[in-house]
């Protein structure tokens, strides 16, 4: 059986290693983005971000100030036995955020829409959030996403319904039209990671955009062909336009990720969701003899 | 691109020798604020519980701060988008007598007339640069915490040469933001042609 403490723990160390340290892919994908870099300016602001995120990995600080949406992505395996019953995991995820913003690994960044009270540990009505997945085993992975505001409030979720009479060319105008958008001016923190969510309804194609930025690799591809290839054109094209950091660059985008669901025959609904430059997720394996195990990545579309 | 170190109080001659693309390194004291205190102020009517004469610096920005042993001590401090502020740019720059606004990339076209009127600048970090300096701020007070919470109050801080920082809206009314505008609105004909889209594509009306 999975302890209370165990799970608290581990839970409290996916956040804290989530807000402090930058994935490994990202990072990778960071130096790349340097070497390619050909602008002054561009390049100034990649290094020092670089900089920024190394001290705070070695110092135990914010990869940035803005911690963002607390977002949690369970997979639960079907034969998990959790102490006191798996209907406590939200409770006690909830109390390791409060906590985690109490030591100083979030700030007290969600408020009330209406009123602007500031409860002061980000816990709120909705926040958390959190999504589950059924999986077979005995553990629960656990995957903290903080989704900074920037990218969110300003870049997306930005969604639009093509007609089939505009196809791939309106999917890729919208996606090309949003991004700059919602980079002017640096919004959304360039360079960032894109995901893009098409088919399905409204919600489903904005969740699959959300889970295709934060949750996917970087340099993931999709498996099938078509996909991967329009992935790979739209890196190509937004790479073109020069936004880099947001002060002017080479490298505008880092990843292109694209999730689908099939659709009505009405039309193509289509989502784009940016994660900002300091994209952040940790994941970690909380087996069912309470060794937890960190993992590089969610794999949360069937291996990617 | 020139590099310039200046003090606050900031002097209307050390802002008119400022041009977009410049960096600047602040020192003295500033203070911060988002959206709630700019609320409280233009909307609301509250009056700002400290002087400002001798504080013309404003950074966009909600610090991280911890509390040990009864020191607060900042250990995030990333300036913020300064858009979002907009509504109140013009009166803040005006009603508080700013010479330079930090915060991040650029405001909108209310503000950057009336920064060309009244002598004053925007200034933005060069990355995210959220530890970088650290060692050169340290707080001096904090007003409406209670009413507010941590990241919407008003934060006192030092700067000890805090930069380098890019002027992206001079006091001469040019924005630094309004030239990349262009390049990318030029570039996008590129990834246009590149994704083969025709110049002529026009999305059916479905509304």
């Amino acid at each position: 059986m999975i302890t209370l403490e165990t799970v608290s723990k581990a839970i409290y160390q996916t956040i804290k290693k989530c807000t402090c340290c930058i994935p490994d892919d990202l990072s990778a994908a960071f130096d790349d983005a340097i070497q390619r870099e050909n602008s002054e300016l561009g390049k100034m602001a990649l290094q020092k971000t670089q900089a920024n995120f190394r001290f705070a990995k070695q110092n135990d600080y914010l990869a940035c100030s803005d911690t963002g949406w607390p977002l949690f992505y369970y997979a639960i395996g079907d034969k998990v036995q959790l102490e006191g019953g798996l209907s406590g995991l939200e409770e006690i995820s909830r109390k390791m955020v409060a906590q985690a913003t109490k030591d100083g690994f979030m700030r007290a960044t969600v408020k009330h829409p209406i009123t602007g009270s500031d409860p002061g540990n980000n816990i709120g009505s909705n926040v958390p959030n959190f999504t589950y997945k059924h999986v077979p085993g005995e553990s629960i992975q656990v995957t903290f996403v903080s989704k900074g505001g920037g990218s969110e409030c300003f870049g997306g979720t930005r969604y639009q319904v093509i007609a089939f009479a505009d196809g791939v060319h309106g999917i890729e105008k919208f996606i090309i039209d949003s991004y700059i958008e919602g980079a002017r001016g640096g919004k959304i923190c360039p360079p960032s990671i894109i995901g893009i969510g098409i088919g399905g309804t409204a919600d489903i194609s904005a969740k699959l955009a959300k889970q295709a930025a934060a949750l996917r690799l970087v340099n993931s591809k999709h498996p099938e062909p078509e996909i991967a290839e329009l992935e790979d054109r739209l890196y190509q094209a937004i790479n073109m336009l020069g936004i880099g950091g947001g002060l002017g660059g080479r490298v505008s985008v880092l990843g292109v990720n694209i999730e689908y669901a099939y659709l009505h025959i009405g039309g193509i609904a289509v989502s784009m969701c940016a994660s900002c430059v300091a994209t952040r997720r940790a994941t970690s394996i909380i087996h069912a003899d309470n060794v937890v195990e960190e993992k590089a990545s969610p794999t949360w579309f069937n291996g990617r | 691109m020139s590099e310039y170190h200046f003090k606050v109080p900031l002097k209307d001659e050390d802002i008119k020798r400022l041009r977009i693309g410049d960096m600047v390194y602040f020192s003295g004291e500033a203070w911060t604020s988002r959206s709630r205190v700019q609320k409280a102020v233009f909307d609301e009517g509250w009056k700002l519980p400290f002087p400002i004469e001798e504080r013309n610096l404003l950074i966009h920005t909600g610090p991280v701060i911890k509390e040990e042993n009864g020191e607060m001590k900042i250990i995030s401090f990333a300036p913020t988008t300064s858009v979002r502020f907009e509504k109140w740019g013009p009166r803040s720059v005006r009603e508080w007598h700013l010479k330079a606004i930090v915060g991040k990339a650029t405001m909108g076209e209310k503000t950057r007339l009336a920064m060309k009127e009244h002598v004053c600048i925007h200034a933005s970090p060069i990355g995210l640069t959220t530890n970088l300096f650290l060692d050169k701020l340290t707080i001096k007070n904090v007003y409406w915490k209670k009413e507010f919470g941590s990241i919407e109050s008003a934060w006192i801080i030092s700067l000890e040469d805090y930069g380098p920082l890019i002027v992206d809206i001079d006091c001469y009314g040019n924005n630094y933001f309004d030239e990349i505008e262009g390049v990318i609105q030029n570039n996008k004909k590129a990834a246009y042609q590149y994704l083969n889209i025709p110049d002529d594509f026009q999305y059916t009306r479905l509304s």
